[in-house]
Order: structure tokens, then C-alpha cells, then sequence
């Protein structure tokens, strides 16, 4: 059994090596976290995620910029992806899948991939179709895979008018069917008008709200534990 | 810190190494990183020169970073990893402006860098930072001369022979599909893109060359 002293060691260098935007090291760090019989899971929330929680902040107190967030979010992954396979799936009631894209005509997807990175961390089947999506893609694919929600991500006020056909076919054939939408142009307004369930302000806020939500999802797996205690 | 930077690149196998100023050269997302430490590896086509450069790249961000300075290095273009999220920036730069702005060289008429020393024969990798290193001064014009030889043996007849020159950075050097479909056709009947008559023909530092090469 791997003792707290090295068990503290390691998260806060996989912390590091995230908020340092280090690839090499949280590597390092995720493959040595496995070989001392570390939990997965705790390395990636309490080390990776907690690195990303206070990058977001760095993010938002203008002390990083978007390239050190996107070298952030490289080092992420590339401790996720040695950890990810050894995550014991926890069952939080949730079934935890998501369709995400950027809609027609638009190519900016930054933002989008930022906001996928937080569904993958949290354990989520994340369906993405990418840019420049095909409207009609995104409700084949909610139907093929019956996914419970769908992200939709614009850059542009000229491609955001798709998302409107696409969360009134959404409905049509889903009326159950979660609907994210999120980018530049959007607001809390359009949201309503278009008759989506959640909306993202921007890129550090859609940052936020997925971090909030696997902060959510922190605490519903730690009350599923505390249950599985008594 | 400039020379002890340089000093410690060029010991590890660096070809040239230059500082450039970019202030108002760089579009927003990047445009805090104003200084580029560019990487030059002389190169001999084969794998070892991409190792190397990654691993001076690698270099040089450890000793940025270690000093408290904000980093962002640009792998050489024909490593450029697609899938993860920083690739989206590197096409919002350009290593060969980066080059000629730190003086290692200027722009042939083959479109290519050109130093004095080595020909069109240069690898490069860039390092963006923050850190307030004196720039080198930039390269202002072509030295290509009257010398048309890599104009004669284009076997596409792609470059326009022009020159260039700093205050003229959009002049059409070489008709980029007409090389391209060139190097298509190449691949097609020789299995291999490689074309290069432009690299191998250039005067500019072949004696260098050919005195590696001997050994």
C-alpha cells in the first residue's frame, strides 16, 4: 500500500506538472502513480483536475493566457490517457454520455475541445464530431448513440442560427434530450429564445461550468462512497 | 542570460541560434510571447537533425521556464503533432520570419532561408517567450544577387524569380502549386515527394556541405 506521504507527493506533482504546463512530467508522474498502487481516479481529480481548477483561475486572473491554457490542457491529457485505462467506473446514477460539436461553417473549436477535455475527465462517453458539423449530424448521432446530452458550440452570429434547427430537431425527435450551447456570440438570451437547457458563457466559462460540474460529480462520488462505507 | 542561452544551445549541437524582437509581428493569442529564440540545426536529412531540434527546443523552454518566464516552442514544421490543443496555434506562426527577423538570414528566391554560412540548408525550431532578451539585428534584404540557378533548374518552373526584402514580404516567390503538383506527380512515379533541386543547387554554403559530407 502506497503511504500518504508519497500519495501527497505525487498529486502535487501531477498538479504541477498540469498548472506547468510539463507534458514530460505528468507522464512521469501518472505512470509512477500507477506502479506505487495509486488510485486512478484520485490521481486525476485530486492531481490533474485540481492542477486544471487552478489553471482556470490563472486563466481568469489573466495570468495565463490562451497558448499556456492550451499547453495546460495537453498536459491533462497526456497523463489522462496512461491513467484512464486503470479508472474503476463509478456508478453515479448518471449514464453519462455526450454528443459535442461545432455547428455548420464554423471551424473555431478551442473552446469546444476545452469544454470535451472536462466531459473525458469526468468520465463521460464523449461522442465528438468536431467543426464545421452538419446540422443533421448531430441528431443522427444523439440517436444512434442515445446520448443524454448534446453540446453545441458557434463562433460566429451566422453560424449560431443552426444551432436553433438543431435543438428544434433535437426535440422533435427527443424531447428528453439535454442541450448545451455555448461560444461566442451566445447568450443567456439566445439560450432561452432557442430553447436550450444550459448555456456557457465563453471559454473560461464553459471552463468553469465543466469544472463545476466534475466538482458536482466529485461530490456524488464521494457521497456514493461514504453510502458504500456505512 | 542571452549568452549564457545561446552558449548552452550551440554546445548541444545547435547550427545557429538568434534572438528575434516581434513586437507587432504576432497575432493576439501569442502576441505577449514578442521574443522568438530561433533554433537552426544544419541539416543533413535524416532523423537525427528533428530529434535534435526537439530536444534543443526542450531545452531551451527548461531554461526559460527555470528563470520564471513564459514559454511557447513551436516544433519544427514537419513535426507538428495534429489531435493535441496547442497545435491549433502553430499555424498563426512562421519559423523562416522568425529567422530572418533574429538576422540568421533572408528569404531566397526559392522561398526558402538562406543563410550565409549554410545555404538553404537549415532546420528550424522556434522558442516564444516573454523574457526581455535583446533581439539580434534583423536581415533587411536578399543577398541572392543576380544568381538565378535554383530559377533555371525549378523542374516545375515555380519560382517567379523575384526578391525579397523585408518592407515586401508578400511577394510571390514561388507558385506554390506549381511545386506542389510537382512533388505530387514525383510521389506517384518515384514513390517519394522529394524534390529539393532548389536546396541542392543554391551556391550559398555547399562547400559547408560538401566537407560534412566527406568525412
Amino acid at each position: 500500500m502506497v503511504t500518504e506521504e508519497k500519495k501527497k507527493e505525487l498529486l502535487a506533482k501531477l498538479r504541477n506538472a498540469v498548472i506547468q504546463y510539463d507534458e514530460d512530467t505528468s507522464k512521469e508522474a501518472s505512470q509512477e502513480a500507477l506502479d506505487v498502487g495509486m488510485d486512478a481516479n484520485d490521481a486525476i481529480f485530486n492531481g490533474l483536475v485540481s492542477g486544471m481548477v487552478e489553471v482556470g483561475k490563472m486563466f481568469e486572473a489573466q495570468e495565463y493566457f490562451v497558448p499556456e491554457l492550451l499547453m495546460c490542457a495537453d498536459a491533462l491529457y497526456a497523463g489522462l490517457d496512461i491513467l484512464k485505462p486503470h479508472v474503476t467506473q463509478l456508478d453515479l446514477g448518471v449514464k453519462g454520455s455526450v454528443v459535442i460539436g461545432t455547428v455548420e461553417g464554423d471551424v473555431h473549436d478551442i473552446g469546444k475541445n476545452i469544454v470535451k477535455m472536462m466531459f473525458d475527465v469526468a468520465g463521460f462517453t464523449v461522442y465528438d464530431l468536431g467543426r464545421d458539423v452538419p446540422l443533421d449530424k448531430f441528431v443522427a448521432e444523439q440517436l444512434r448513440t442515445d446520448s443524454d446530452l448534446v453540446c453545441l458550440s458557434a463562433m460566429m452570429t451566422t453560424t449560431m442560427t443552426g444551432m436553433k434547427k438543431v435543438i428544434d430537431d433535437l426535440r422533435a425527435k427527443n424531447p428528453h434530450v439535454k442541450i448545451m450551447i455555448g461560444g461566442a456570440p451566445v447568450s443567456q438570451d439566445v439560450a432561452d429564445k432557442y430553447g436550450a437547457d444550459g448555456y456557457a458563457k465563453d471559454a473560461t466559462n464553459a471552463l468553469k461550468d465543466a469544472i463545476n460540474m466534475i466538482e458536482s460529480l466529485k461530490k456524488m462520488k464521494d457521497e456514493v462512497e461514504a453510502k458504500k462505507a456505512k | 542570460m542571452k549568452t549564457s542561452l545561446r552558449r548552452e544551445l550551440l554546445d548541444h549541437g545547435a547550427t545557429v541560434v538568434g534572438i528575434a524582437g516581434l513586437h507587432g509581428y504576432l497575432s493576439g493569442e501569442i502576441a505577449h510571447l514578442d521574443r522568438a529564440v530561433t533554433i537552426g540545426v544544419d541539416r543533413r536529412l535524416n532523423e537525427d537533425t528533428l530529434s535534435l531540434l526537439v530536444k534543443l527546443e526542450k531545452l531551451a523552454v527548461r531554461f526559460l521556464k527555470a528563470r520564471g518566464h513564459r514559454t511557447l516552442a513551436i516544433p519544427p514544421d514537419s513535426d507538428r503533432k495534429k489531435g493535441t490543443c496547442i497545435s491549433k496555434l502553430y499555424s498563426l506562426f512562421n519559423h523562416k520570419m522568425a529567422a530572418t527577423s533574429a538576422g540568421l538570414g533572408w528569404i531566397g528566391k526559392n522561398g526558402l532561408l538562406i543563410s550565409t554560412d549554410y545555404g538553404p540548408r537549415i532546420s528550424l525550431a522556434t522558442v516564444l517567450t516573454d523574457a526581455r532578451l535583446r533581439p539580434d539585428a534583423p536581415m533587411e534584404h536578399s543577398l541572392c544577387g543576380s544568381c538565378t540557378l535554383c530559377v533555371e533548374h525549378c523542374p516545375s518552373k515555380a519560382i517567379t524569380g523575384a526578391q525579397w526584402s523585408r518592407s515586401t514580404p508578400f511577394v510571390e516567390l514561388v507558385r506554390l502549386g506549381e511545386c506542389r503538383s510537382h512533388k505530387t506527380s514525383k510521389r506517384l512515379t518515384a514513390g517519394k515527394p522529394n524534390c529539393g533541386l532548389c536546396i541542392n543547387i543554391c551556391p550559398y554554403g555547399r562547400k559547408e556541405q560538401a566537407q560534412s559530407t566527406n568525412i
